[in-house]
């Protein structure tokens, strides 16, 4: 049985912390500008309560670029309408936020291919090239 | 056993990218109350280490603490703790057992000297030679002792563990004892509850693989990050306190409006945990939501300290001194303030 399934759901009302982090969110967005250093705001370590989320979520709006990965749970990642401010959800394999922030950064972390496995992949598709083109000579040398 | 690669070599191997770090170290850097800012190098730290070897005595306990790790809620993330470790002795979990299961705690205490965590839940009986608990033809005092002397930390999980719990209650007819009365030349971090939540725990292995270092601990050596603050502090029941609004019985108006437990005898203003924020069945509800009271199990001698129904302003045991003790405490890094810490709570747990 899922969480969403029981028909009794806690509701809240807004405390105000969407205003606050928005502030909070301006001052790192002029830090991104101005010195380019970025900055990060945990939701889950705030006592936000849904209709908190919700606002937040309204205010920032949605951008131009949004990813989905699929890495122990899906994860939702999008720009917000304000360009370097983004909104990164992490979500447990039964679909449960597990972890939430703000990054206000030119791109998170998380959408960088790291570079151990970039430098793992060249490796790997030289081996298959090699690999391919040994099994296509051989072919080719068996019909002459 | 531990494996040469280090993590990030072998999630390679199977094809998951190192995201999955970043995304494991996100989760666990907002559990802790980690700057943001720290998730890359969290995450770096994870994708370097080597399986950890972890070894898992159980003693006089009752099995609570591994359900409540084992059925940490988020399953795909939060069980990747158990990628991340090598459990390589547990009698609950394991498959071999007998003979084949010593020899395995054997193996893993040479193949990885100085290096394994030993984690440990029940407290350790030491009346009449320690004959109250045995396991393999031996006390637990001398397993404790044989398998302690290589390890690089040790870890009690739950109050009987850390603080002795129900074991160690009046009368104590065997002689219970914490885990750092007889461990006391190596840090001990103490997750206490009755049982911990599957956070703390994870969070802190985590933590320890991510830095090679032992988290923040408060005066009784347990994680900052957890224990830092009282039940009552981030109570979403706070403000009926602060009004005066208190339910002065389970089934009266205030009680069903949801007012203050605290003339119910509540223990959340003495009690140091993180149930108020991080609940359990993965943040679905806390005992103060459900509508009783705090028990303080988290605490040392929480069985000992009379009614949990009546109000800490009627006095219970040695209430004051503890939140003394709490104000006045420091914290320190590392082996250090574990040392410290042990002393401190043997001093509190003496007095109390």
């Amino acid at each position: 049985m899922k969480l969403e399934s029981i028909p009794v759901h806690v509701t809240g009302s807004a405390t105000g912390m969407a205003g606050a982090i928005l502030t909070e969110i301006a001052e790192l967005l002029e830090q991104l500008a101005d010195n380019n250093m970025s900055g990060a705001i945990d939701l889950r370590g705030l006592p936000m309560t849904e209709e908190d989320r919700i606002r937040l979520e309204d205010r920032l709006g949605r951008g131009e670029v949004s990813a989905r990965l699929d890495v122990a749970g899906m994860s939702e990642v999008w720009e917000t309408s304000y360009p370097g401010v983004w909104w990164i959800r992490h979500r447990g394999g039964d679909g449960q936020i597990a972890a939430e922030e703000i990054a206000v950064t030119q791109i998170p972390d998380i959408l960088v291919s790291p570079e151990e496995d970039v430098r793992a992949a060249a490796v790997r598709i030289n081996a298959e090239l090699y690999s391919t083109e040994t099994s296509a000579s051989e072919e080719e040398a068996s019909h002459v | 056993m531990s494996d040469s690669n280090t993590l990030g070599e072998l999630f390679a191997r199977r094809g998951v990218s190192r995201r999955v770090f970043m995304k494991y170290a996100a989760y666990t850097a907002s559990l802790m109350a980690l700057p943001p800012a720290m998730t890359t190098a969290m995450a770096q730290g994870l994708a370097n280490a080597r399986r950890q070897s972890v070894i898992w005595l159980s003693f006089q306990e009752c099995t609570g603490c591994t359900e409540s790790i084992t059925r940490s809620f988020s399953p795909t993330l939060e069980e990747l703790i158990f990628d991340f470790i090598s459990l390589d002795y547990h009698h609950t979990l394991q498959a071999a057992s007998g003979h084949a299961a010593e020899e395995a705690r054997l193996a893993a205490m040479a193949e990885n000297k100085g290096k394994y965590i030993v984690v440990v839940d029940g407290s350790v009986p030491i009346k009449d030679g320690g004959i109250y608990s045995t396991i393999a033809g031996i006390s637990n005092l001398q397993m404790l002792q044989e398998t302690v002397a290589d390890a690089f930390a040790v870890i009690s999980v739950g109050t009987c563990a850390a603080f002795g719990g129900i074991p160690y209650a009046n009368p104590n007819p065997t002689g219970a004892v914490p885990i750092s009365q007889i461990v006391t030349d190596k840090p001990v971090i103490n997750i206490s509850g009755c049982p911990p939540i599957a956070e703390a725990m994870t969070g802190t292995i985590s933590y320890v693989l991510s830095f090679g270092a032992i988290p923040e601990l408060d005066h009784l050596g347990r994680p900052l990050a957890f224990f830092g603050e009282t039940i009552h502090d981030r109570c979403y029941r706070r403000p009926f306190y602060e009004r005066g609004m208190l339910a002065k019985g389970f089934d009266d108006e205030g009680a069903r409006k949801g007012w203050c437990l605290f003339e119910l005898g509540c223990k959340g203003p003495i009690t140091y945990n993180a149930c108020a924020t991080q609940k359990w069945n993965g943040g679905t509800s806390f005992p103060i939501q459900s509508g009783h009271g705090c028990l303080g199990c988290s605490e040392p001698g929480f069985w000992d300290k009379g009614s949990f129904y009546k109000p800490l302003s009627a006095g219970i045991g040695d209430v004051g001194q503890y939140i003394a003790g709490a104000a006045a405490a420091g914290v320190a890094l590392g082996a250090a303030s574990a040392a410290i810490a042990r002393r401190r709570k043997n001093k509190a747990m003496r007095e109390g």
